[in-house]
């Protein structure tokens, strides 16, 4: 196996197939996590949910898929064309991208990965902030004022939420002293008997605190999507998107969700590591668990207010973030000189 | 590999440099301007600077360009366009570009290149680590004054945008 990837055109070969077969199950993964919210949705809102097309209604996603593709790509006369077709391309690449660099425990001791790099969660930062562009410029290039003022509405909420998501993980940074998403999954601690991986949330529950309600906010999902207050805004920076080019920013965001729940799972529950259950097995179920609590979020709140969202984000989840920096620096001096 | 990764980066970054200036509606410039970016962060990481790399990619194509659009998004849908050419752009433009290429060439005559210092740990160049113990060690007083310098900007800006009589 080291033979063939030692050899640059074997690596090359390698490097592609990971990459297919990521893409592959990532889609698959984000089909399915519609269907889950359909399901989970109608559950907690006491109706049936998607239950007519295949045992389950598990065919509603090829259904609608097939649909959306056959649509007619419409362009509206009046828009950006080149930025009007651009930005949803930005949207999926950013999401997508982002899996490169997350790694994903198979079995003991044997992890999946595209690229092990030493700033891996700060290239993810870097590619999400990217998704702003897809956002804004598919407002603007719509021509149309709700489309501009959901893409402005997004691009302010986006940069607010990004510093507080950024300072809620640096605690775990610094107590782990890598950047790197495996190094974070495999820190262990001696603690008395125990010698092993631990779930870092122990270490920082208020980091955890502030980066899942940050990271609800960078995905545009509810209670925080306002970029398609549909009472205010119509569809936001939707509005004018039909066919194709709706389904790449419909699939980004799931992309992006699935992203950022399996962060929450490697970054503060332990990645692969849970008690005798097998890797793949483990990680699989704190993925789609983060994912179920975006749908209970989803199903439970209210949208937020403009100028609530801005407030919680620069009043109460930055300075959080901020003091918890500071108390873990003086906690890992006290405890470590 | 490298060298085409190079040049095609080099060739985005230079179409992106005539882009700015030659576009007339702003967000085309702007968003030409982000390709300039972007292309800078590919050279940085062929460079091996990987931090000055990400950190391209968060700060100037992330935050401080997204700014940007977000000025010229609010001065409305009148597009902003030029008002008319000086009269002696063009000559003056020659001009400022004759004595940058000659300051260039100057520049470039007294370089040499060498090889990185006797027991350098090449591993860890340019990594996040290396840059903070530099930060915190040996540059720690130009560090804490830019930060400094970056708080009375900060506090500046606020001042400024307060209204008249506005006491909160």
């Amino acid at each position: 196996m080291s033979g063939i990837y030692n050899d640059p055109i074997g690596h090359w070969v390698v490097v592609v197939l990971a990459i297919a077969l990521l893409l592959f199950v990532v889609l698959t993964a984000t089909a399915y996590t519609v269907w889950f919210e359909r399901v989970a949705l109608g559950h907690i809102q006491r109706r049936p949910g998607p239950n007519r097309v295949g045992p389950y209604g598990l065919l509603q996603l090829a259904a609608d898929g097939i649909k959306l593709a056959f649509k007619e790509s419409f362009v509206p006369a009046k828009t950006e064309k080149l930025l009007y077709v651009v930005a949803p391309t930005i949207a999926v690449a950013a999401a997508f991208l982002s899996w490169a660099v997350i790694p994903i425990g198979l079995w003991y001791n044997v992890q999946y990965w595209i690229a092990d790099i030493n700033i891996g969660i700060l290239l993810i930062f870097g590619l999400s902030s990217l998704n702003v562009y897809a956002i804004f410029l598919g407002g603007y290039a719509s021509e149309n004022k709700f489309s501009l003022l959901g893409g402005l509405r997004s691009a302010a909420q986006l940069i607010s939420y990004e510093l507080a998501l950024g300072l809620a993980l640096v605690p775990t940074f610094m107590i782990v002293g890598s950047l790197r998403l495996r190094d974070i999954v495999e820190y262990t601690v001696t603690w008395g008997p125990y010698h092993g991986p631990i779930p870092l949330i122990l270490l920082t529950p208020i980091g955890f605190v502030v980066y899942i309600i940050a990271a609800v906010a960078e995905t545009n999902r509810a209670p925080f999507d306002l970029p398609e207050a549909e009472q205010e805004l119509i569809g936001g920076f939707l509005t004018e998107y039909s066919g194709l080019k709706f389904v790449m920013y419909y699939l980004a965001e799931y992309v992006n969700m699935i992203t950022v729940a399996a962060l929450a799972a490697l970054l503060f529950f332990g990645g692969w590591y849970l008690w005798f259950v097998p890797p793949i097995l483990a990680f699989l179920l704190k993925v789609v668990l983060f994912l179920f609590l975006y749908i209970w979020l989803r199903g439970t709140f209210p949208r937020l207010r403009y100028d609530m969202l801005m407030r919680l984000g620069w009043k109460v989840l930055l300075p959080l973030a901020i003091v918890n920096v500071v108390v873990t620096g003086v906690i890992l001096v006290a405890t470590q000189g | 590999m490298a060298i085409a990764v190079f040049f095609v980066a080099a060739a985005l970054a230079v179409a992106g440099g005539i882009g700015v200036v030659t576009f007339r509606q702003p967000i085309r410039s702007v968003l030409s301007l982000v390709v300039v970016m972007l292309a800078l962060s590919v050279e940085f990481l062929l460079l091996s600077a990987q931090f000055i790399f990400v950190a391209q990619l968060i700060v100037y194509a992330g935050a401080v360009m997204v700014l940007f659009l977000f000025v010229i998004a609010l001065l409305g849908p009148a597009r902003e366009t030029g008002r008319g050419r000086l009269r002696f752009q063009a000559a003056l433009s020659g001009l400022f570009v004759l004595a940058l290429l000659g300051l260039l060439w100057s520049m470039l005559q007294g370089i040499q290149y060498r090889q990185p210092d006797q027991g350098t740990d090449l591993s860890t160049f340019g990594t996040v680590q290396s840059i903070g113990i530099g930060l915190f060690t040996k540059f720690l007083y130009p560090f804490e004054l830019t930060s400094l310098l970056l708080l009375v900007a900060a506090i500046g800006a606020i001042y400024l945008s307060r209204k008249e009589g506005d006491d909160r």
